[in-house]
């Protein structure tokens, strides 16, 4: 097979180590050139090498939480690889269930910075003409149900949820018709960002009850991330699309 | 490599309502070519015969002529649809009125007219897919065609309005009685499509009206391939894990 004529063109996933993310990349390597962003390079590299075709796709090791040096570092990246990013796929999340009584400020904004300011910082980046050419079509940030309701010990997590639906529906409505905006608000699925509430068998029991579907598969968001970056949803932008298998329809969860 | 194509329909047979024009017409098209078998409802007889020309060969598709402001011959519509091309996995109802009516001019018969068709034809054919005599038992799907007129609202669009927005909360609530059948139930909320429908209430606007309206939309009016899209992806396995949501499909117009 030949070289494709330089610079290629990819996808950027956030939050590709593991979990909706690492499913997604594997899921998506198939059809596009990845960049796979997360803070473990190692794990990253075991995603890379999950995917098809590992040596197309390429490991960006950099914690979003750490917003301020991606103005200097996604752009150095993206020259290094001589690589332009046409879709943008965020999926890294911070979840850590806490009473309001143990937040601190901190934490609070750790917690804005990797789920809400480096999908706008990376979005902003993205659209420079310098840095990636006006190529940027396409933005999927992966949102919550959260960002709807509130849930005891979410508070950091349901405000940047819906922080980050606000942020869609503004960039769909700023950036179009070149780039679409969506998001996808999943309920609880498996992952090891969710292990920790999965582990207290009561409140195992209760989701479970919660979820007329019953409880959900990482492959349930990729699809739905897969039909919003597809043409097939060529006329979708600014909508928060829930995927929950009726937890939100549920009154009496 | 497995789920080669997950948005493959092959061996599921799918009712599709005002499959004659517009959204219903693309929408059967959609899930034909995606390897459907279909029952095609509509009052068009000659409409629902057009379709002969764009299907491509294979699985089968029975046509039905209705009326569904008949909600009470409904059930015997979709026993005609089992019998002839046996039990369902699946319903679309994309049959609707859509007529500007300002509210003194509103009368009791027009409103229920539109209701009939629009939100009450949709009970019944979720309640027909419910009966174990209907329903195919497992890949169970229903789509209501909703619209954004559904959430936010329009002088002269007081019944449309009202027949959308009872879909999207039937789908809620449908959603999770028929949960434990396997039988999932979500709504499309579609923005302003080019569609007969749509051209009739055009035929009505001047060019700065239409301006406005198409302005109203970031990424412009859309086509009924669009939401067909969307329609396929709810049904196939791809939203396995969807219920009771209403999936919009608007080029932008309610981000705004």
């Amino acid at each position: 097979m030949s070289e494709p004529p330089a610079p290629a063109t990819y996808v950027l996933i956030t939050g590709a180590s593991s979990g909706i993310g690492r499913d997604m990349a594997i899921s998506l390597s198939g059809e596009h050139r990845l960049i796979l962003n997360g803070r473990d390079a190692e794990r990253l590299e075991q995603t890379r090498l999950a995917c098809q075709a590992p040596d197309r796709h390429r490991c960006w090791p950099h914690d979003l939480a750490d917003v301020t040096t991606l103005a200097s570092a996604l752009p150095a990246f993206l020259r290094q690889h001589d690589a332009l990013v046409v879709g943008f796929v965020h999926c890294a999340a911070q979840l850590k269930v806490l009473p309001l009584r143990s937040i601190t400020i901190a934490h609070a904004q750790d917690v804005m910075n990797t789920n809400v300011l480096a999908a706008l910082e990376i979005t902003r980046l993205l659209l420079r003409k310098d840095v990636n050419s006006k190529m940027l079509t396409n933005i999927v940030f992966v949102s919550s149900i959260a960002s709807q309701f509130g849930a005891r010990g979410f508070t950091t997590y349901c405000a940047s949820k819906a922080a980050l639906d606000g942020l869609m529906k503004a960039l769909a409505v700023e950036l179009a018709p070149g780039v679409r905006v969506n998001s996808v608000l999943p309920g609880s699925i498996r992952t090891p960002m969710t292990e920790t509430i999965f582990a207290d068998p009561v409140t195992a029991e209760r989701l479970v009850k919660d979820y007329p579907l019953g409880i959900g598969l990482p492959s349930d968001i990729t699809h739905a991330v897969t039909f919003l970056m597809s043409d097939q949803a060529r006329w979708i932008t600014g909508h928060q699309m829930v995927v929950d298998g009726g937890r939100s329809a549920n009154i009496s969860a | 490599m497995a789920d080669l194509n997950p948005l493959r329909l092959d061996g599921r047979h799918i009712l599709v309502t005002g499959a004659s024009s517009g959204i219903g017409r693309r929408t059967a098209l959609m899930l034909h070519a995606l390897g459907a078998s279909l029952s095609v409802v509509d009052r068009d007889e000659a409409g629902l015969a057009s379709l002969d020309a764009e299907l491509c060969a294979g699985n089968g598709v029975a046509r039905q002529v209705a009326d569904l402001s008949d909600i009470a011959g409904i059930e015997e519509l979709v026993s005609r649809c089992v019998a002839a091309g046996g039990k369902l996995h699946g319903v679309v109802h994309c049959a609707g009125i859509q007529e500007i009516m300002p509210v003194r001019t509103l009368q009791i018969d027009g409103w229920r007219r539109i209701f009939a068709v629009n939100t009450e034809a949709a009970l019944m054919l979720g309640k027909c897919l419910s009966s174990k005599k209907v329903y195919a038992g497992h890949h169970g799907s229903i789509v209501f065609i909703s619209s954004v007129m559904g959430m936010v609202g329009s002088a002269g669009a007081v019944a449309y309005s009202m027949s959308k927005a009872a879909l999207d909360g039937m789908a809620r609530s449908l959603s999770l009685e028929l949960a434990p059948r396997g039988i999932r139930v979500n709504c499309i909320a579609p923005g302003f499509v080019r569609t007969p429908l749509f051209e009739q209430t055009e035929r009505l606007w001047d060019e700065a009206t239409r301006k406005a309206v198409e302005d109203l939309h970031p990424l412009g009016f859309g086509e009924a391939e669009d939401v067909a899209h969307a329609v396929a992806f709810l049904v196939a396995d791809t939203g396995r894990w969807i219920t009771g949501s209403t999936l919009v499909v608007d080029g932008g117009y309610l981000a705004r």
